[in-house]
């Protein structure tokens, strides 16, 4: 029996329950961070009173080392808030949080970009600014940032391997689960990051597939 | 040409003394004229003179400094009848879709189709079901003889095309005026005619318009009455004739010195 089939083939249910934890607390950080921009961009734009706070808020969401910030979620947070009440949530708000960060700012320059003319034309038809918001600013601002959302997706993928260390079994904890068990590093860590390697590489596929397939519909140049 | 009784006594836009500043330039500086139902006023005058600003004070795109817009005697910026009270934002749109507002720079919505472009204000701001605004989309598109590109994106359109289908889309608010904001000024010379035949049907079918031009040909043969603006007041008013023919002013004879050839 070959190393592999004995470390990976055989293991391949614990390596499996990991990956969809991982994917599980990558989509659901990934909607956390495209709710949590578009709110602090909103904030940031649009409510004058609440926008420093927005400012100060995406600047440290986006300075903290994401380590930093999963240790301080999952043990400061419970103190002072009384929540997230289990790691998995913490996992998943830190990593959540931080992307929302990043993409509040590709968010703004997404609004930003749009031209001013089309907002008036939108006013000068009778309609409301939040109907033109949601009409007008908000599908251009996400057509524009398609590439740049998919990309944090992938950032997330990736910072999700932190998660081990607040004692979230996903893929990376089982992974070194194993290692730990059969002092075998070679063929499980390698399988591991393929499997990491492959994730990334077809998330990133669809996205700019389905980006290209849009900018095609829309008659705008391919990125 | 109009019958002065009744109802058409009320024009369908007065401006009263109007004054736009940004900061400490003063843009307008006392702008006062009437729009009969049905006419076509063109604005001319040279860059800077403050048509533009004019054009979108009347609209309330900008917010004037001072003075009154009336469409069809109701006062755009507070409520009629003895109320001065401002009027708010939501008023102000409910009175912008009686005016359609035609762009420099066509300002289409790229993310929809050309039918999506003219139906959507009459389906989110009149209220129309679907069905029944698209029909009045083919029909506003098929004034503008672009009912075969209705399932078109804008990008795929020449500009002389999006510019047709701007003013399709301000046609599906039946607005009871056009403002034309230099609608050929960033196309190609050989594209600005198709925009200019469109505008001549429209005024031609009594479309009350103000149309702010650099094209002298347009304001001179479609025109009932040229405003020539000049450092934010009106300088020269009269027919066409009168204004090209023998204009009284002397800086609005070099301007068309300079303009017409």
């Amino acid at each position: 029996m070959s190393n592999w089939e004995r470390l990976v083939w055989n293991q391949r249910e614990v390596l499996l329950k990991g990956f969809l934890v991982t994917v599980e607390i990558c989509l659901i950080a990934f909607a956390i961070a495209v709710v949590g921009g578009m709110l602090l961009c909103l904030v940031r734009l649009y409510v004058k009173p609440l926008k420093p706070l927005a400012v100060l808020l995406i600047e440290f969401f986006r300075a903290t080392p994401i380590f930093v910030q999963l240790m301080w979620v999952a043990y400061v947070w419970p103190e002072i808030f009384g929540w997230p009440g289990t790691f998995f949530a913490a996992g998943c708000v830190a990593l959540g949080v931080q992307s929302s960060g990043y993409l509040a700012e590709t968010f703004r320059a997404g609004i930003e970009a749009i031209p001013r003319g089309h907002r008036e034309a939108g006013y000068s038809v009778g309609m409301s600014p939040p109907q033109v918001f949601r009409r007008i600013v908000l599908p251009q601002t996400l057509l524009a940032s398609a590439p740049s959302i998919v990309n944090q997706f992938t950032v997330i993928v990736k910072s999700s391997t932190l998660v081990s260390v607040i004692t979230v079994q996903d893929l990376m904890f089982q992974a070194l689960k194993l290692v730990t068990v059969w002092y075998e590093p070679i063929e499980i860590l390698t399988v591991t990051a393929g499997i990491y390697i492959g994730f990334v590489f077809l998330v990133s596929l669809a996205g700019k597939t389905l980006a290209d397939r849009l900018r095609l519909r829309y008659g705008l140049a391919a990125a | 040409m109009h019958v002065e009784s009744g109802v058409d006594a009320v024009p369908a836009i007065r401006v009263v003394d109007l004054h736009k500043r940004f900061g400490t330039l003063d843009v307008l500086r006392g702008v006062s004229f009437d729009v009969r139902r049905g006419d076509v006023v063109s604005m001319i005058g040279a860059s800077g003179s403050g048509k533009s600003t004019l054009l979108r004070c009347i609209n309330r795109l900008e917010t004037p400094s001072s003075g009154e817009v009336y469409i069809d005697g109701e006062p755009m910026g507070h409520r009629g009848q003895g109320d001065a009270k401002a009027r708010s934002l939501a008023e102000i749109n409910m009175m912008r879709r009686d005016l359609g507002m035609v762009f420099q720079q066509f300002n289409l919505w790229p993310h929809m189709t050309v039918l999506g472009n003219v139906i959507e204000a009459p389906i989110r701001v009149r209220g129309m079901s679907r069905r029944e605004a698209t029909a009045l989309g083919e029909e506003c598109l098929a004034r503008v003889h672009l009912e075969e590109k209705s399932k078109e994106y804008p990008a795929r359109l020449s500009g002389g095309q999006q510019q047709r289908v701007a003013i399709a889309r301000a046609l599906a608010m039946r607005p009871k005026a056009m403002l034309f904001d230099e609608p050929t000024s960033s196309l190609d010379p050989e594209l600005t005619d198709e925009v200019l035949v469109v505008m001549r049907e429209l005024a031609a079918d009594g479309t009350t318009m103000i149309v702010v031009t650099h094209e002298m040909g347009f304001a001179r043969e479609a025109s009932d009455r040229v405003l020539f603006l000049h450092n934010g007041l009106i300088e020269e008013e009269g027919p066409p004739s009168q204004v090209f023919g023998a204009p009284k002013s002397e800086r609005c004879r070099q301007f068309l010195s300079k303009h017409v050839q």
